[in-house]
């Protein structure tokens, strides 16, 4: 069983790490809820799983039997699972707030903080700047990353 | 009264004094002044004390890593805090008229960082600790970083402000690691306990490490070969802190700190040797320099790093002379070149005109000046009757004697021949000669800038005259101090017929000579642009450049706006150091483990779960994706149900299943068409990392459980919970009760996740929509 749940939570992991590899930021959140999930799994896996008895005191009894399952890691799976999804749910506002306003889910194409400019250079350095980093800003302009516009640089890759 | 009491006073009234001196003009300049003079005469007081045996104070600091600010107060050290608080006197006395037309606040802020420098300067000399040490040497760094570029609005103080704060701070970093060094290997960082003790220290496979980190740092703060650049342009400073800060105190910090761990450090064979060699050629390239240089206070910015050249040189020459001429080198040279700094400073206040082959006809003017100058430079020159002239003595008498005679000599004839050609330029090209145009000068000598030229000369002829003042109270105290066992000084002015005495004629007959052809040879010199290429500060530039290119092209190469580069750097580092530490650990990549017995029903959870994983990745539509998910997110709690967690399970079928209605609710407002973001290439890394990354996970969590499992806690928990928190479920007991603060946390980043996705979606924050983004896209 082990190498079971040895597997499940690689699984979690390696999906989600290569979900948020993607550019696309609805596959980027989907990767890190998997590698939440992963992450979760691991500290339950931590306390020893084998138990099918749940941690509660029976009525008449003051302690816990012994054959009861590990209360430790549920307590810190249960913490883990509700900050796991409060990070997810923002993670989603954050990326429909982008799209409203960025009107692309294209991570390349969310550069408002990059169109500020370099700190290393002077305001009017600026083009320079932006012709030297080359590839951030080769999907500028009219190449969106919506649902439509597959053009230019984007759709020879794809 | 202790000297720590005097410091602290010293240092509240440094910090309180120049407020005043913005209030109230007379009163406050008298309390600037009254602050280092009150110093003075308590480090004068100590005087006889000292002589006895070294002044030890001890207050606990930092305790528990060792670090104490105990006070040590030995000979050398009280040589310098007299040349610190009596000098400083003069300064700020002198600054106070020099900045007399400025406004109140711009004099106080100077006078401030001056009062405060003099107190850090204090307790980095009279420091034990190491530690404490380096804490106030870097506080002179970064005060001369604040003096240079006093005059903030010119490019030219700012410049030199930053390279003399990173060129000092830098090697401040190696003497940092060369203390650290020391601590772990003799165990302490008291200076005085290293002196009694000094045995595990030479012999650790390490000193050799110390000596160099220690003298990379003392060589970056006394302007030593290849780090001599920074001082002359260090001249951006007012004149009183030049004067103050890079000729008499500051830039001799890293001859201090080599002079006092000499007796130490000279146990290893070639650091005499190095530092002669260092110390010559700093002395060659400052005399070079300074023969070409024009500007009045860059000729004595030169002739003071030869100076310092000098003091190294000594330190590194082996015998009991060595010791003495070093001390009496140091106290004669803070004399005479402060004055000599004061003394310019009044000349350019006075005309505004910086360059040497300018100036002319002053002495009608200003005749103090003049005779100022006239006194200070004869001790500069060596000539007798003036300590200056025993000091030469005794630098001659430590080459003679030393093993490196014939090039020490050398160097010590040629450099000293242009120390006296300096001194009689200085003399007789701004006060005796006439000018070669029309100089203005604005005004004449004001009283308060002349006290500290005129006392400063008068001293150092009374020193040459009686030398039985300083030979015993001071000078033997300190050469002891630095030699390591007691020694008898004789430091009088007349030697009889001696070699030395030959050698001083042959300078001062050859100084004459260059410094009547000083033009026809500045001129020559300065020609020759190779000199520029080689000795000036191109290499720092060079490294600064570099550094800022670097992180330049960093910075374009990583955070270049693309989320996956981001991503995937932090992924490949983490997966490479988690691989490391696998293949690096003794045990096997996969060790074996026990297997609980095997249940059909999870078999099948278990595949729920993967294949949900692998759907999620692979897919290439959204809606898949998110079903994906979510069919990995409930096997996730089917396998909390089936091992003892239903609380867990209730929570991860709801968390679960609102993730999917929201996700789901968000796509309606995206376009739901899945476009690949990522090429091939791209891909296939991607996919790769991620695999390599996952079989690293599935190794560690097999080694999880090949670990001993240590139930302290859980049976901890299962005992007490009922009987001590009055609860049966023992997973809710741990969350509202004994880790009721972790819980509290839980609470709080929901509420701010909420409080921050509120904020995203409200309604007027996404008005700004980009105008180019309006015609319809939506899929």
């Amino acid at each position: 069983m082990t190498f079971l749940y040895a597997a499940a939570i690689a699984a979690y992991s390696g999906c989600g790490l290569y979900l948020m590899l993607s550019r696309h930021v609805v596959r980027v959140v989907l990767g890190l809820a998997l590698l939440t999930n992963g992450a979760i799994f691991l500290i339950f896996f931590s306390g020893r799983i084998g138990s099918m008895t749940p941690a509660v005191i029976p009525l008449g009894d003051q302690e816990l039997a012994l054959d009861a399952a590990n209360s430790l890691p549920q307590a810190l799976a249960l913490t883990a699972i509700v900050i796991g999804f409060a990070l997810t749910a923002f993670a989603v506002a954050l990326l429909v707030a982008a799209y409203k306003r960025l009107d692309t889910l294209d991570a390349r194409e969310m550069t408002a903080a990059e169109d500020m400019g370099s700190p290393f250079l002077p305001p009017e350095g600026r083009p320079v700047e932006k012709a030297a980093s080359g590839k951030a800003d080769a999907g500028q302009g009219d190449q969106k990353m919506t649902g439509q516009n597959t053009t230019g640089e984007v759709k020879t890759n794809g | 009264m202790s000297v720590t009491l005097a410091l602290a006073l010293g240092l509240i009234g440094s910090i309180l004094a120049p407020f005043a001196a913005a209030r109230w003009k007379t009163i406050g300049n008298a309390l600037v002044v009254a602050v280092p003079a009150l110093l003075f005469i308590f480090f004068f007081l100590q005087l006889g004390a000292v002589g006895e045996a070294p002044i030890v104070e001890e207050n606990p600091w930092v305790p528990s890593l060792g670090i104490a600010l105990t006070i040590r107060l030995d000979g050398f050290s009280l040589l310098f805090a007299l040349l610190i608080s009596g000098i400083g006197t003069l300064v700020a006395l002198y600054a106070a008229s020099y900045m007399d037309e400025k406004t109140p606040f711009y004099r106080a802020q100077f006078l401030f960082y001056i009062l405060l420098f003099m107190s850090a300067m204090l307790a980095t000399v009279t420091a034990d600790n190491l530690m404490a040490l380096f804490v106030f040497w870097e506080m002179t760094s970064l005060l001369s970083f604040l003096l240079v570029g006093f005059d903030s609005t010119k490019l030219a103080a700012r410049k030199a402000a930053l390279q003399s704060m990173l060129v000092t701070v830098g090697g401040g970093l190696s003497l940092l690691a060369g203390i650290i060094l020391i601590g772990v290997t003799a165990g302490t960082f008291s200076i005085g306990a290293l002196m009694e003790n000094p045995a595990p220290l030479v012999e650790s496979p390490l000193f050799t490490a110390i000596i160099i980190l220690m003298m990379a740092g003392a060589f970056t703060k006394s302007a030593q070969v290849p780090f001599h650049f920074w001082l002359p342009n260090a001249m951006a400073a007012p004149t009183p802190a030049s004067a103050y800060l890079h000729s008499a105190t500051m830039v001799k910090l890293g001859v201090f700190l080599l002079a006092t761990m000499a007796p130490i450090f000279s146990q290893a064979a070639w650091f005499g040797p190095t530092l002669v060699a260092f110390g010559g050629a700093t002395m060659l390239i400052a005399a070079l320099q300074a023969l070409r240089s024009t500007a009045f206070k860059a000729v004595l910015a030169f002739s003071t790093v030869a100076s310092l050249g000098t003091i190294t040189m000594l330190i590194g020459l082996d015998g009991e002379v060595a010791a003495v001429a070093t001390v009496g080198f140091i106290l004669a040279h803070a004399l005479y070149k402060a004055a000599l700094f004061f003394c310019a400073g009044i000349v350019i206040h006075a005309t505004g005109e910086p360059r040497l082959n300018r100036l002319g006809g002053l002495a009608s003017v200003m005749p103090i000046t003049a005779g100022a100058t006239v006194l200070a430079a004869f001790s500069a020159a060596g000539l007798p009757p003036f300590v200056g002239f025993i000091s030469k003595e005794y630098l001659f008498e430590a080459q003679i004697e030393s093993t490196f005679t014939a090039i020490a000599v050398l160097i010590g004839v040629l450099v000293n021949t242009v120390m006296v050609a300096i001194a009689v330029v200085v003399v007789m090209r701004p006060f005796f000669r006439p000018a070669r145009r029309e100089l203005h000068v604005h005004h004449g000598e004001a009283t308060g800038m002349t006290v500290g030229p005129v006392a400063l000369g008068l001293i150092g002829l009374l020193f040459g005259l009686a030398p039985g003042l300083v030979a015993t109270s001071l000078i033997q105290p300190a050469a002891s101090a630095i030699y390591g066992e007691p020694l008898d000084v004789s430091f009088y002015l007349w030697h009889g017929f001696t070699p030395m005495l030959a050698l001083s004629i042959l300078v001062v007959a050859l100084g004459l000579l260059v410094a009547k052809y000083w033009d026809p040879i500045h001129v020559a010199l300065r020609r020759r642009r190779i000199f520029d290429r080689l000795l000036d500060d191109r290499g720092y530039y060079w490294v600064l450049d570099n550094t800022l290119a670097l992180a330049r092209w960093s910075t374009l190469r990583l955070q270049n706006g693309d989320l996956r580069i981001y991503t995937a750097v932090i992924a490949t580092v983490v997966t490479f150091f988690m691989v490391y530490a696998l293949l690096a650990g003794d045990g096997p990549v996969f060790p074996s483990v026990n297997h609980p017995e095997f249940n059909l029903y999870m078999v099948g959870v278990v595949g729920l779960i993967i294949v949900g994983c692998f759907v999620a990745a692979l897919t290439t539509s959204l809606v898949t994706a998110i079903i994906g998910v979510g069919l990995a997110g409930y096997g996730l709690a089917l396998v909390f149900l089936l091992n003892g967690g239903p609380d867990l399970a209730l929570t991860q079928f709801s968390v679960e299943t609102l993730f999917v209605v929201i996700v789901t609710a968000v796509l309606l407002r995206l376009p739901l068409m899945f476009t690949k973001t990522r090429t091939p290439g791209e891909r296939r890394y991607d996919a790769s990392l991620a695999a390599v990354f996952a079989l690293t996970i599935f190794s560690a969590v097999l080694w999880v459980e090949a670990v001993p499992f240590n139930p302290v806690i859980p049976e901890y928990f299962a005992q007490v919970s009922y009987t001590e928190a009055f609860g049966r479920n023992v997973v809710n007991v741990v969350l509202v009760d004994f880790r009721a603060l972790d819980t509290f946390g839980e609470i709080a980043v929901v509420a701010f996740a909420a409080l921050g996705a509120w904020a995203l979606l409200r309604r007027n924050n996404v008005a700004k929509k980009k105008p180019a983004a309006t015609p319809a896209k939506e899929g």
